[in-house]
C-alpha cells in the first residue's frame, strides 16, 4: 500500500514537472532563437568573407583576423583608444549610477502630488525617444546656426557661432550629459517601486523616535534600496564593454571621433561602413569573450564581499 | 480597488491596440490586395498582345535616388510599352552604403534588372554567386548587341566566363579623347557672375589668386536673396570616398582625377600620392584651410548634407560652385537670369579642369545585368535593348539631360529639333503638370528614376540630328541670349559653354574614356584601405578646419603618421600599379578606336 502510493506519488511528480517544463519551453525556445542560434554567425570570422559570394565560395582564413587586429602597432593604438573611450563611458556611467537613486529618494519627498507625477512623467519621456531623434534636437539647438549659437550671436555674447557638437573638447562629458538626460527618469522608476515596498512601519518609529527627514532618507530608504542598486551595477559592470552605438554613432563626427568611438561603434565603422564584415566579427567576438570574464570576475567579487551572486 | 483599475486599464489598452494594429495590417493588405488587382485590370484592358501578363520588375539601382514603383509620365511609357511598371530598389536612399548589396546578394537574388558597379573584381563575384543571367541568347537579335558588340564584349570580360552577363553604360560612338559630358567639365571655378562683375572681372592667375576674389566677392554680395549671410565655398560630407571630395574636386581643376589613394593626370603624365606634402591634394586642402581663415567657409559645412547645400545654393547664398550642377542648375533660372544674376564659369589662368572622355568601349564600370532569378527575362531584354535605342535614350535619358518623348517636350521644326513650350516649361527637372494623355502628375515625379545613362549623352541622335543632350541643341543654345548671358559670352570672346571656353584657351584635361575598372584587391588592402580612408577624411576635415598653421602641419603629420602605421604603403602601391594600368588601357582605347 505504502509502496503503491509512493510510486503514484512520483507519477504525479513526473506529469507535473512535466508540464512546468512544457510551461517554460516556449521561453528555452526564444532564448536559444535570439541568443546562441545567432552565435553560429561566428564562423564568418574565420573565412574571408566577399558579400555577392556565398560562404562556402570563400576561403578559411583561421585566425587570421584575430592577428590583423594586433598586427601593428598603429592598429594596437586604435584599439587602445578604443578601449578608452568604452572604459571611459562605461565608467563615467557606472559613476553617475546613484544619480538615479539619489533623484528617486528625493522625488519621493516631494509631498505635491500632481507636480511629483508631472516630474516622472517628464523625466521619463526622454527615455522613448531614439537617439536619432535626440540628436536632431541637439542638432537644432547646439549646431552652428542653431537656437543656442543664434541667440547667443543676437544678444552679441559671442561674434563667431560656438562648435557644441564639432569639437573634440569635452566629448565624454557631454555623452554622459545626454545619457543622463535620456536616462535618469526612467532609471529611477525601479527604485522608486522599491521605495514603495519599504514598510510604512519603519517610517512610523524613526518618526516616533524624532528622526528628522534627512536621517529617514539616511537610515531607512537608501539601505533599503541598496540591494537593488547592487544587483543594477552588477548587470551594468558585465555589460562594461556593450555601452551601445546608437548614441556615439548619430554624435560622431571627423572631428570628435577620437574620444567618441567606442567598441561597439568601432565594429560598426568596421563591419558596415568599412565593409570588412569579417575583421568586424573577429573584434566583435573578442567582445563577448571579455565581457563573460568580466562577469565571472564581477560575480566572484560580490560573492566575497556581500554573499550574493547572480550567476 | 485602484490598482485593478489601473490593471484593467491597461488590459484595454493592450487589447485596444492590438486590435488596432490588427485592422491596420489587414486593411492595407486587402488594400495591397485591391490596387495590385486594379492595376491587373488595367494591364488586361490595355492589353499589349506581345506581353499578356502584367509584372512589376524589382530594380536594384545602385544609381537611384528614388526608392519605389516609378510613376508619372515614364512609368506609363514603360507600361504601354511592355506592360510592366518598375519597382526601383535604391541602395543610395536605403543609406549604410554597401549594406543593402550585401544582404540581397547574400539572399540570393539582388533583383530582376541590376544596374550596379563592377569595381574590385565584383562583377566576376555576381557570376560566380549566380546572380546574373548570361543574356548571349535572349540578346541575339537585338539592336544593342549589333551596335555596341565591342563594347559589350570588353565589359563582359570583367565576367570571367564565356557569355554576356552585363551591358556597360554610356557608350559612345565618337573618339575617347573628345569631352563626354557635352558643355560643362566635371569640375570648373563657377562663381556668382554678377559679384564676379561687380570685383570687376579680375584676372586670376593661379589658385591662390581666386582666393583674394573670393574675399572681394564676399564684400561686395553679402548677402543672399533670402538675406542670409553669404560664404564664398560651401561644403558637405556625404560623398566622401577615399578622401575629402571638397578638396578632391580642387585638384580636379588641375587635370587630376582620383583612383584610390592617387590622383592622376588626366594624360597620365602624373601620378601623386595624395598624402604626400607637396601634392594636389594637400595643396587644395591648404587652400581650403587658408579659406576659412580668411572667414570664406561656410561654418556649417561640417554638420550639412548635400540636400541642406543645395537648398543654399537655389538662394545663391554660396558665391563659387566646383560642379555644375549643383550651382549653375539649380539658379541659372530665367527669372535670375533676367535680374542679371547666375553663376559662370570664370578662369584661373594656370589650371586646366578636368573632364572625361567619351567612352568608345563603354563604361564597364557601371553596367545593367538581369538578375538570374528574373520573371520574365525576354521582356526584360526588350526593355533593355530598348533603354539603348536612341527613342530610348531620349526618353529614359532625361533624367541626365535628354530631350525627354518626342512630341510632348521637343518636335521637329524646320528640319531642326525645338522645345515645345511645355518642354521650356518642363526641362530640365521642374514641377509641372504633365497633360493626362501622357500620364498626368508632376514632370519632375515623372522622371526616369533608373539614372542610367545608357548611351554619352553627347552623342548625335539619328532621330534629329542633335546630340542628345537638350542644352546643345542649336534651337536651345540660340536661347541663351539675355543680357546676362551675352555679358559672359563676351567676355570669353564667344564661347557658348564653359567646354567651348576652355577648349579654345586650350585648358580642358580630358582624360581618355576607357573602360577600365579596378581589379579585384585581396581582403587585407580592402581592410586597410577602409582603415586608412577614415583617418585621410577625419584629418582633412580636421585640417581645413584647423585654427591655425600649427595645427594644420600636425594634423598633417598625424595623417602621414597614422595611414603610415596601418600599412598605407600597400595599398599605395595597389593604387599605383591600378594607375598605371588605367593610363595604359587609356592609350590603348585611343589607338583602338583610332584603328576602327
Amino acid at each position: 500500500m505504502k509502496e503503491k502510493s509512493v510510486k503514484f506519488k512520483e507519477v504525479k511528480n513526473a506529469s507535473e514537472s512535466r508540464r512546468l517544463f512544457y510551461c517554460i519551453v516556449p521561453f528555452i525556445v526564444l532564448c536559444f532563437m535570439f541568443s546562441y542560434f545567432p552565435l553560429h554567425g561566428w564562423i564568418y570570422s574565420f573565412y574571408d568573407y566577399k558579400p555577392p559570394l556565398r560562404l562556402s565560395q570563400c576561403e578559411f582564413v583561421g585566425g587570421k583576423w584575430f592577428k590583423t587586429l594586433f598586427s601593428n602597432k598603429t592598429q594596437v593604438a586604435q584599439m587602445i583608444q578604443v578601449m578608452k573611450n568604452t572604459f571611459a563611458m562605461s565608467l563615467l556611467g557606472i559613476a553617475t549610477s546613484f544619480l538615479p537613486v539619489l533623484f528617486a529618494v528625493f522625488l519621493n519627498e516631494v509631498k505635491c502630488k500632481w507636480f511629483k507625477n508631472l516630474v516622472q512623467t517628464l523625466t521619463t519621456l526622454p527615455n522613448f525617444i531614439s537617439w536619432v531623434l535626440v540628436y536632431s534636437v541637439a542638432f537644432s539647438l547646439f549646431s552652428n546656426s542653431g537656437m543656442v549659437n543664434t541667440f547667443l550671436q543676437n544678444i552679441g555674447l559671442i561674434q563667431e557661432p560656438v562648435k557644441f557638437l564639432d569639437s573634440d573638447s569635452h566629448t565624454y562629458l557631454w555623452m554622459t550629459l545626454w545619457g543622463q538626460w535620456k536616462g535618469l527618469g526612467w532609471g529611477a522608476i525601479m527604485y522608486l517601486a522599491a521605495i514603495a515596498g519599504i514598510d510604512a512601519e519603519l517610517y512610523e518609529a524613526a518618526r516616533v523616535d524624532g528622526a528628522n527627514r534627512f536621517q529617514m532618507m539616511k537610515g531607512i530608504t537608501i539601505p533599503a534600496l541598496m540591494p537593488t542598486y547592487f544587483v543594477l551595477l552588477m548587470m551594468s559592470v558585465s555589460n562594461f564593454l556593450n555601452n551601445g552605438m546608437d548614441q556615439y554613432f548619430v554624435f560622431q563626427n571627423s572631428f570628435n571621433k577620437e574620444h567618441i568611438q567606442v567598441l561597439d561603434l568601432y565594429v560598426y565603422n568596421i563591419g558596415m561602413t568599412g565593409g570588412s564584415l569579417s575583421l568586424a566579427t573577429a573584434l566583435s567576438m573578442l567582445k563577448s569573450l571579455v565581457s563573460v570574464g568580466l562577469l565571472v570576475v564581477v560575480n566572484m567579487i560580490s560573492k566575497k564581499t556581500r554573499g550574493e551572486s547572480i550567476i | 480597488m485602484k490598482k485593478r483599475f489601473l490593471s484593467i486599464a491597461l488590459c484595454a489598452a493592450v487589447l485596444i491596440s492590438g486590435c488596432f494594429t490588427g485592422c491596420g495590417n489587414q486593411g492595407s493588405s486587402s488594400n495591397q490586395g485591391q490596387t495590385a488587382g486594379q492595376v491587373q485590370n488595367q494591364g488586361n484592358t490595355e492589353n499589349n498582345s506581345k506581353y499578356a501578363e502584367f509584372i512589376t520588375v524589382d530594380v536594384f539601382d545602385s544609381l537611384a535616388n528614388y526608392q519605389g514603383i516609378q510613376s508619372g509620365w515614364f512609368g506609363k511609357i514603360v507600361k504601354e510599352k511592355f506592360n510592366m511598371e518598375l519597382n526601383i530598389i535604391a541602395p543610395n536612399v536605403a543609406g549604410g552604403g554597401d549594406t543593402l548589396f550585401q544582404t540581397r546578394s547574400a539572399a540570393g537574388n539582388l533583383g530582376d534588372l541590376i544596374i550596379v558597379g563592377t569595381e574590385n573584381g565584383r562583377m566576376a563575384n555576381m557570376v560566380t554567386a549566380g546572380l546574373l543571367m548570361d543574356m548571349s541568347s535572349l540578346l541575339s537579335e537585338k539592336d544593342v548587341l549589333k551596335n555596341y558588340k565591342i563594347a559589350i564584349d570588353k565589359a563582359n570580360q570583367l565576367a570571367g566566363k564565356e557569355g554576356i552577363y552585363g551591358i556597360p553604360s554610356e557608350i559612345s560612338v565618337r573618339s575617347p579623347q573628345e569631352p563626354a559630358g557635352g558643355l560643362e567639365p566635371m569640375v570648373s571655378p563657377y562663381v556668382r557672375w554678377d559679384a564676379y562683375k561687380l570685383a570687376g572681372y579680375p584676372q586670376m592667375n593661379t589658385l591662390e589668386d581666386f582666393l583674394t576674389v573670393m574675399k572681394t566677392m564676399q564684400e561686395n554680395t553679402p548677402a543672399s536673396d533670402s538675406e542670409k549671410q553669404t560664404y564664398a565655398i560651401s561644403l558637405f560630407k556625404d560623398w566622401d570616398g577615399n578622401m575629402m571630395v571638397g578638396a578632391k574636386n580642387i585638384a580636379s581643376l588641375y587635370g587630376y582625377n582620383e583612383l584610390g589613394f592617387v590622383l592622376i593626370k588626366a594624360d597620365g603624365s602624373d601620378i601623386q600620392d595624395i598624402t604626400s606634402s607637396d601634392g594636389q591634394y594637400v595643396r587644395a586642402l591648404r587652400f581650403l584651410f587658408e579659406a576659412n581663415q580668411a572667414g570664406l567657409v561656410d561654418p556649417e559645412s561640417t554638420t550639412q548634407n548635400y540636400d541642406i547645400l543645395s537648398n543654399k545654393y537655389r538662394d545663391g547664398q554660396v558665391l563659387t560652385s566646383l560642379w555644375s550642377f549643383q550651382g549653375p542648375s539649380v539658379y541659372n533660372t530665367a527669372e535670375h537670369k533676367a535680374e542679371g544674376k547666375g553663376y559662370m564659369s570664370v578662369f584661373i589662368e594656370d589650371s586646366a579642369p578636368y573632364c572625361d572622355g567619351c567612352y568608345s568601349e563603354g563604361k564597364a564600370q557601371t553596367i545593367i545585368a538581369i538578375g538570374s532569378k528574373a520573371k520574365d527575362p525576354q521582356r526584360l531584354a526588350d526593355f533593355i535593348d530598348w533603354l539603348y535605342s536612341p527613342e530610348g535614350m531620349e526618353i529614359s535619358g532625361q533624367a541626365n539631360g535628354a530631350g525627354g518623348p518626342e512630341g510632348l517636350t521637343w518636335e521637329m521644326s524646320e528640319g531642326r529639333a525645338v522645345l515645345t513650350d511645355f518642354g521650356k516649361q518642363a526641362l530640365p527637372n521642374n514641377d509641372v503638370t504633365v497633360p493626362e494623355e501622357w500620364g498626368g502628375g508632376s514632370w519632375k515625379d515623372g522622371v526616369s528614376a533608373l539614372n542610367l545613362k545608357t548611351l554619352c549623352l553627347g552623342d548625335f541622335d539619328p532621330n534629329n540630328n542633335e546630340p542628345y543632350l537638350e542644352t546643345m541643341w542649336a534651337s536651345v543654345l540660340e536661347e541663351n541670349n539675355t543680357e546676362f548671358d551675352l555679358d559672359w559670352q563676351n567676355y570669353f570672346g564667344g564661347a557658348r559653354s564653359t567646354v567651348e571656353m576652355l577648349t579654345k584657351k586650350n585648358a580642358l584635361s580630358v582624360a581618355a574614356g576607357t573602360s577600365y575598372t579596378q581589379p579585384e584587391e585581396t581582403s587585407d588592402i580592402t581592410t586597410l584601405r577602409n582603415q586608412c580612408k577614415v583617418v585621410i577624411v577625419d584629418d582633412s576635415w580636421r585640417m581645413v578646419f584647423a585654427a591655425d598653421q600649427t595645427e594644420f602641419d600636425s594634423i598633417l603629420l598625424h595623417m602621414q603618421e597614422t595611414v603610415k602605421g596601418l600599412g598605407y604603403e600597400e595599398v599605395l602601391a595597389v593604387d599605383m600599379q591600378n594607375a598605371r594600368d588605367m593610363t595604359a588601357s587609356q592609350v590603348q582605347a585611343v589607338q583602338d578606336y583610332n584603328n576602327r
